[in-house]
């Protein structure tokens, strides 16, 4: 993988308008803070090679190296990466009720794997009224607070470079496939740093389509409502074309024609909707309210998975072949509508010392541009 | 400071010429005097302050200039004689009042001494006072020397109270701050007795009610007594010529400008070619003397620093005279012969003469600065103008800086006339983005704070130092919270006017004179305007940027955030340090990514050191003066600060 500095990164990223505001290069340095869902440059920093870089999901991103990294294999582009089975989950009679987004397969996951010492501590996204706020939790009982998702751009994984500042050596990361890509980068330790062990015992990531950019979603429901008491907030399956805003006072309903503007122009050009650098990814079950899709993809995944289950945290069912074809679709088409994007903002495989945002080998972009979407 | 009133009559004395000035004024037997602080003119109230302490004269540091010089006509008009100074600028400031002044008149002997600063040495301008005594039809005089401006400052007084008007002394710089024998002259008893006459004719010059009214009788009479002045400056003993008694060239000059000639007529030996006429009274100018001197010669060059006034007024009193002393060939800027921006020096003149006279002479050549400035770049490192260690000014604007970029919005500082106008430069993280005259950062903020209706959504802050609010930032503050306007206002401070060598202010429980007097609370005087306040001390780096961060999110209206902290030079603070600072080698993570020298690359106290063989940042101990800010923003924890018991 190439490697810049902080100046490259501006140009990159910020000058391009890719940033997601992940949080990956958050206070690894004084140089990159994060303020209101945005992230920026506070002074000028001259290394010419640097972590911010090395760990951003928007730069230089190479498919291949990842993909041998996390499966001994290269990158192959199937729509749902590599996984083991894929199975419909919810939580378990152990896990306390929590405002959960779907069936709180992550909180029990997580608190499962807190409990059973598979990870020290967890980085998590709790909120503040509307803002999403990256949390470190310790105590398997403080999960379900930060249950629900906050469908914004979220600077979570600050809160992971703070765990490791702070020592830890064991973190489970929870985060958006845009932050298992900067994790699985960080993992494998592009600055070759001497003693190098890796410090993350357990990814899981989530579902993801697009987010929303957090300071105008924040203008935007202000004139609508009261952003500190916000709960919650769901895009309920096709046909609905809604976003639902939990509030203080009840439901709050805004066509997602309304919502799509927010959406930060660097989600067109994500080729992942299932996180498929994590161990084990967590969506929604599309038609069955109350449960989520689980993809098991690592070792690792399913040993935390078979533990959950045997101790009660997670409650597990099967995955009808259509929700499965679904989803597998639908990633399809966000792989070929992001690579036609890359393509054409000319962000992709670029040669002679121009920098790319991400490398794919050419024969896997023929392949999945070439890929038709499968019929029942 | 020299005891000014310590020497008796006849004593020789080394004096700096804001001191002579100072001096001259005293042996007038001045009996009020008001100023505003501001480089190069500062010392003169200053020893006048001094002088205070034993004497009957009351000297204050005025809240502006226009103020100062109302303060000191109303002295006048009681009948005392008072003495008003001010820099370059303070002028503008006081101009409205002292075109009204000049048309009432005064009555007790007043001088306003204007000191420039041609090459803007210390200001942002190189403005010219001197049009104002033309402007607003007042008697100008400019001393040529030391003694000179202890003499002048004496004449003055009388002068004024000859014509009855205000009469104003220029001095620059190089005269204000270098220092030259001056003997001393009989300091007068103290007896002046303060009444103020209104019950005469509106006309009558000492016992009416003054006022510039009935404008057109007053002003005629005004112009009457400024032809009087004129007779006087025809047989002036400031105005001298020296020279041949007919010179090939005639340089006419005044102020430094003469120091300049002389040398450089020295050093060509030119004393038999060119006549050298010295004007003392540059405004209005002696008619019949210089009807005769330029009779001599048909080349004149005219030798003056920055503008040319008095080149154009040279040229009018010879256009008029034309019959009478033949047709003129005229050097100076509008040829280009004298350069029409920065300070003279005698080679400026010696070129000037070489190219008039033909002169062949090997001396520094023109360029020679700026040779000697490229050499000494790749010699020794440049030197960027610098806050000093531990300034409270580099620890606000971190805090600004760093809000205003988390912020992301484009926001931006409108700067204001202090030592925070560095803010402009690196040291100040390049954080103003304006700076003009006094108090305008908050008037152009004002301004901007109403644009939102035309798309701009870019927050806009202002800062000020505590003495410029009271200055000039008041009425604009009220403009922005009477108009509603959005901005936040910064207020830098630091307790005392310290770019100029902590003056007090009216914020400040101290006087001129040392003595106690009641300071005002800015913080009540904003809210009592209407503006949310708030208050940070800027050390305290997390508090304050959190508070910006607050202010810029709030919407409606003028916020003002006081970030109090006295000046590290300051008496107060001044060789004392809180803390014993140190850096862990162990800790410090250098030129890594992790830190990449933050302290010593951004941050830059100047009690900061980096080792460039060990690869690690250091402490200066003599430098540093304790503050303890570089360990808050140290990300490794590696600046270590002990207290000091
Ligand atoms: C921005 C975003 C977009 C999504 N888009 C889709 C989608 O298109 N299709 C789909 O099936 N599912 C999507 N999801 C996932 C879905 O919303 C649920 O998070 C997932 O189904 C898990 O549900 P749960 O009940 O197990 O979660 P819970 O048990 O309620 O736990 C939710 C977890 O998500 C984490 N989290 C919340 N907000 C964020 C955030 N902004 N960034 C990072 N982590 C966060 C919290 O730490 C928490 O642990 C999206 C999630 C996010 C954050
Ligand atoms: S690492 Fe994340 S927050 Fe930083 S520039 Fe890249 S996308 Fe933005
Ligand atoms: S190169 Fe290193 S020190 Fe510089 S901004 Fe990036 S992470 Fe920070
Ligand atoms: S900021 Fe701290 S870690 Fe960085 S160079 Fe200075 S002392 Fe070392
Ligand atoms: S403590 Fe740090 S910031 Fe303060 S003067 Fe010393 S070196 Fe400078």
């Amino acid at each position: 993988m190439h490697i810049y500095g902080a100046k490259q990164l501006q140009e990159d990223v910020f000058g391009q308008d890719l940033c997601i505001g992940c949080g990956a290069c958050i206070d690894l340095c004084p140089y990159f803070k994060s303020h209101n869902g945005k992230t920026t440059l506070v002074f000028p920093c001259d290394l010419s090679e640097g972590r911010c870089y090395a760990y951003c999901p928007k730069a230089e991103v190479d498919l291949d190296e990842l993909s041998r990294q996390a499966w001994d294999g290269p990158y192959t582009g199937r729509s749902l990466g590599n996984f083991r089975e894929i199975i419909a989950t919810r939580a378990g009679k152990k896990m306390s009720n929590g405002n959960f987004q779907a069936g709180g397969t992550v909180s029990s996951l997580v608190a499962s794997a807190l409990k059973h010492h598979r990870i020290d501590a967890a980085i998590l996204t709790d909120r503040d009224g509307l803002k999403p706020v990256p949390r470190r939790v310790t105590d398997w009982r403080e999960v379900v607070r930060c249950a629900g998702s906050k469908l914004m751009v979220s600077p979570t994984l600050a809160a992971m470079n703070h765990g490791l500042r702070d020592g830890f050596s064991c973190l489970g990361v929870v985060g958006t496939p845009c932050q298992m890509t900067a994790v699985a980068k960080m993992r494998g330790n592009p600055m070759s740093k001497e003693n190098f062990a890796d410090p993350i015992a357990l990814t899981i990531g989530l579902f993801c389509n697009w987010s929303l950019d957090a300071r105008q979603l924040a203008s935007f429901l202000s004139e609508k409502t009261d952003v500190s008491g916000i709960r919650g907030m769901d895009i309920p399956p096709p046909p609905a074309n809604v976003m639902v805003i939990e509030t203080g006072n009840g439901q709050l309903e805004i066509p997602l024609s309304e919502i799509k503007p927010l959406i930060p122009p660097t989600c067109f050009i994500c080729l992942d909707m299932t996180s498929e650098w994590a161990d084990v990814s967590v969506g929604m079950f599309e038609g069955r309210p109350g449960w989520n899709t689980l993809i098991i993809r690592s070792e690792k995944g399913a040993e935390l998975v078979q533990q959950a289950r045997d101790a009660g945290f997670l409650e597990t069912g099967g995955m009808p072949v259509d929700t499965h074809m679904h989803l597998s679709n639908a990633a399809l088409e966000k792989k070929q509508r992001s690579l036609r994007t890359l393509i054409r903002r000319e962000l992709i495989n670029n040669n002679n010392d121009k920098r790319s945002a991400l490398r794919v080998a050419p024969g896997i972009v023929q392949k999945i541009l070439g890929s038709k979407t499968e019929r029942p | 400071m020299t005891d000014l009133l310590a020497h008796q009559e006849g004593a020789r004395c080394l004096l700096m010429g804001n001191e002579a000035m100072a001096r001259g004024a005293l042996e007038a037997g001045v009996n009020v005097a008001a100023g505003y602080p501001g480089t190069p003119s500062s010392e003169i109230i200053e020893n006048l302050a001094n002088a205070a302490q034993n004497g009957r004269l009351y000297v204050e540091w005025s809240t502006n200039e226009k103020v100062a010089l109302e303060v000191a006509a109303a002295a006048s008009f009681a009948g005392l004689r008072s003495l008003c100074v001010m820099k370059q600028n303070g002028v503008n400031v006081a101009s409205d009042f002292l075109l009204h002044l000049a048309g009432s008149g005064t009555r007790g002997g007043m001088v306003l001494v204007a000191c420039d600063d041609p090459g803007a040495l210390s200001s942002v301008n190189e403005g010219e006072s001197r049009h104002f005594a033309r402007l607003v039809e007042i008697p100008l005089l400019e001393p040529g020397g030391f003694q000179e401006a202890l003499d002048m400052m004496k004449w003055a007084f009388a002068l004024s109270e000859k014509i009855r008007n205000i009469v104003m002394v220029r001095s620059v710089t190089r005269l204000s701050h270098a220092s030259g024998n001056v003997v001393l002259g009989p300091l007068p008893g103290v007896d002046a007795q303060a009444v103020f006459r209104y019950n005469g004719n509106i006309l009558d010059p000492m016992e009416g009610p003054v006022i510039s009214m009935p404008v057109t009788a007053k002003h005629g009479l005004q112009q009457k007594k400024l032809r009087q002045a004129v007779a006087l400056f025809d047989a002036s003993p400031f105005n001298t010529y020296t020279g041949p008694d007919a010179p090939e060239i005639l340089c006419i000059t005044a102020s430094a400008g003469y120091l300049y000639s002389k040398e450089a007529i020295d050093l060509l030996g030119l004393e038999d070619r060119v006549g050298l006429l010295k004007l003392g009274t540059t405004w209005p100018l002696p008619s019949r003397l210089l009807a005769k001197y330029l009779a001599l010669t048909h080349q004149i060059l005219i030798v003056e620093e920055v503008t040319s006034f008095l080149e154009d007024n040279v040229k009018i009193l010879a256009a008029g005279m034309g019959p009478e002393i033949g047709v003129k060939t005229i050097f100076g800027k509008t040829d280009g012969t004298i350069p029409s921006v920065g300070e003279l020096n005698p080679d400026i003149v010696i070129h000037a003469l070489l190219k008039i006279t033909g002169v062949d002479y090997q001396g520094v050549p023109a360029d020679y600065t700026q040779r000697a400035e490229t050499i000494a770049d790749t010699g020794a490192p440049a030197r960027d103008l610098t806050f000093c260690p531990g300034c409270p000014h580099r620890a606000s604007f971190w805090s600004i800086h760093m809000a205003l970029q988390m912020d992301n919005r484009q926001g931006f500082v409108c700067g204001d006339i202090g030592c925070y106008s560095l803010a402009i430069f690196p040291t100040g993280f390049s954080t103003l983005k304006t700076v003009h005259s006094m108090g305008s950062g908050t008037g152009i903020a004002s301004g901007f704070g109403k644009l939102g209706p035309f798309g701009m959504n870019q927050p806009v802050l202002a800062v000020c130092g505590d003495s410029t609010f009271f200055h000039a930032v008041l009425p604009a503050l009220v403009n922005a919270v009477h108009q509603r306007s959005e901005i936040t206002l910064v207020v830098l401070d630091n307790s005392g006017t310290a770019m100029t060598g902590f003056q007090p202010h009216p914020g400040l429980s101290v006087d001129a004179s040392g003595n106690a007097v009641p300071g005002l609370d800015i913080a009540r005087i904003c809210e009592a305007i209407g503006a949310g306040v708030r208050v940070c001390d800027p050390f305290d780096l997390e508090t304050t940027r959190q508070t910006l961060f607050d202010l810029l999110e709030s919407r409606g209206g003028v916020n003002v955030l006081i970030l109090k902290k006295r000046c590290a030079l300051s008496p107060e603070r001044k060789a004392r340090k809180d803390f014993k600072m140190s850096v862990d080698q162990a800790v410090c993570l250098g030129s890594n990514c992790g830190c990449n020298r933050l302290c010593t690359r951004i941050f830059r106290c100047p009690g900061l050191i980096w080792n460039k063989e060990k690869k690690m940042t250091e402490i200066d101990e003599v430098i540093c003066v304790g503050c303890g800010v570089c360990a808050s923003i140290c990300p490794s924890g590696a600046v270590v600060k002990k207290e000091k018991a």
